[in-house]
């Protein structure tokens, strides 16, 4: 081994989030569940979509935040503003809008047809006479949205407790350094997993397993002087995180894989971005999203919860410009497939886990020095449930209590 | 069927027993029939495709993707089946009848050669 072989991330410099065993509960109780739904995912910034789904006036798109059971609306108004809502209408609460997406000057209730603008305010209303009601006070539920590098985030608070920009803080900047930041379109797959986001979510948050559960796709991932294909370095900020992925020298490549990356990369360098920061780096944005400045593969990853033992993982690969070559086309194909076949491999283990926690057999839970960025959202997630559990206690109401295992 | 309806660009004859099965339009798709290929229709396509990746390529690179025609447009799709085709083979091996199991649950619901052109 040489003077410059690659050394792991020393045990020292992250023993600061702690060594001790993890409460099992908070991966499957769903009465946990029901504290972070509150605590987390109502308070929190959401990455709920990008700038290009919505590009010009009149663009929306409508996002369904099942954990909230919130139903967002997205628009893009006639100035340009960028605006979220409730998809609600103020007459009688029926959503507004069923497509997913598209484009419309107005949205009009298929009830009774309240019809209001892109900027979420009561246009016109039949009858609306025999209502006591002032229009200027019927626009639709405005909900917090703000755009960092390209990413659209929402947040359910009505008075968040941070601005976006303070909650990122340097990771703002790097985040506009990647790919993404620039992207016209993507790549889309999504997959359902009985499993808790948590548990999902560790998983791509950790290394660890690459050998074993990636002998095959991950093979160019780990090498002999980095067996298990640690990252070179780690970053936390508040509660978000992020790892720098270990470059191998000498990765192992069947010659048709490399041919097809080398496609890639050739595309990714004209399109300069290989030059970038941030190219080896994972960004991970509390509490469910994570994106990485990979040239060839600049994925984002979202784990949304749907029950505390259910969840739905939404991958995105995201590209500046249409295609305009045949081999911008394969480029993008070929990534996609290769993510695709990395991230198939998996969900079944992740499911295996949550049917051991499920079961009550353990109490704890252990992350290693290398896994401590599933340590670090773990204590994200407990530091905001205690927190509003606190809160709920100081005023002296009913909280949903554990199961006793914490 | 005539000649223009089935056949590929001069220059990749050799590829033309897999245009039925193979040249396929839209990502899912593609995905789908690497699911249904046998280990033996996947190899033997890849075997037979994968020194054409850079040639095919070169000559479709000549023109915008909307100004190809019939038969440089089933070329494309044959080449953007060998990407997903390549995985089979060439990484997964004997793991490929195990790990199509594992993708059926990842739906790919978006990508940009699904959008008009």
């Amino acid at each position: 081994m040489t003077a410059s072989a690659f050394q792991p991330v020393p045990d020292a410099s992250v023993a600061w989030l702690g060594t001790e065993p993890i409460p099992a509960a908070p991966y499957y109780d769903p009465a946990y569940f029901e504290l972070e739904r509150e605590a987390v995912f109502r308070r929190s910034w959401l990455q709920i979509g990008h700038i290009c789904e919505i590009p010009e006036p009149g663009s929306f798109i409508r996002r369904e935040i099942e954990v909230a059971r919130a139903s967002i609306l997205i628009t893009r108004g006639k100035d340009g503003a960028v605006r979220a809502f409730h998809n609600v209408c103020t007459h009688r609460g029926t959503q507004l809008v069923e497509e997913a997406q598209g484009q419309r000057a107005t949205f009009s209730c298929l009830y009774h047809r309240w019809t209001f603008g892109t900027d979420g305010q009561l246009l016109a209303a039949p009858d609306f006479e025999r209502f006591a009601l002032d229009k200027a006070d019927c626009s639709l539920p405005a909900v917090a949205v703000a755009i960092c590098a390209g990413f659209i985030f929402v947040n359910l608070d009505p008075s968040p407790e941070l601005s976006l920009g303070d909650s990122l803080g340097p990771l703002a900047d790097e985040l506009v350094t990647m790919p993404s930041a620039t992207a016209t379109t993507f790549s889309e797959y999504v997959y359902d997993i009985d499993a808790n986001w948590k548990l999902t979510y560790d998983n791509f948050q950790e290394n660890y397993h690459l050998r074993f559960i990636h002998p095959r796709s991950g093979a160019a991932t780990i090498g002999a002087e980095n067996p298990f294909g640690y990252p070179a370095r780690y970053g936390f900020h508040g509660p978000h995180r992020t790892q720098r992925i270990w470059s191998n020298p000498k990765p192992k490549i069947h010659p048709f894989q490399g041919r097809s990356f080398g496609k890639s990369m050739g595309i990714a360098a004209v399109d300069g971005l290989t030059d970038s920061p941030t190219t080896r780096d994972y960004i991970a944005l509390f509490p469910n999203f994570f994106v990485l400045g990979s040239p060839s593969q600049p994925f984002s990853h979202t784990v949304w919860p749907i029950g505390a033992g259910r969840s739905r993982g939404v991958i995105r690969l995201y590209w500046t410009g249409e295609d305009d070559s045949a081999s911008r086309r394969y480029a993008r194909e070929f990534s996609m497939a290769v993510a695709r076949d990395v991230h198939a491999e998996d969900r079944a283990v992740i499911e295996a886990g949550q049917r051991g926690l499920a079961s009550g057999a353990l109490r704890h839970i252990h992350f290693q020095s290398q896994e401590v960025l599933c340590r670090h959202l773990f204590h994200a997630v407990n530091d905001k449930v205690e927190a509003y559990r606190a809160g709920i206690e100081g005023r002296e109401s009913p909280a949903p209590r554990l199961g006793g295992a914490l | 069927m005539t000649r223009d309806q089935t056949s590929l660009p001069d220059g990749f004859e050799a590829l033309e027993p897999f245009v039925a099965t193979w040249a396929i339009d839209g990502s899912a798709a593609r995905a789908r029939a690497r699911d249904q290929g046998s280990p033996e229709e996947l190899r033997a396509f890849f075997i037979a495709a994968k020194d054409y990746l850079e040639d095919a390529l070169e000559r479709l690179d000549h023109k915008p993707l909307d100004g190809l025609d019939e038969q440089e447009r089933r070329l494309l799709d044959l080449i953007l089946s060998l990407a997903h085709v390549s995985l089979a083979v060439e990484v997964q091996g004997d793991d490929e009848p195990r790990h199509r199991l594992c993708r059926q649950h990842m739906r790919i619901t978006r990508t940009p050669a699904d959008s008009p052109i």
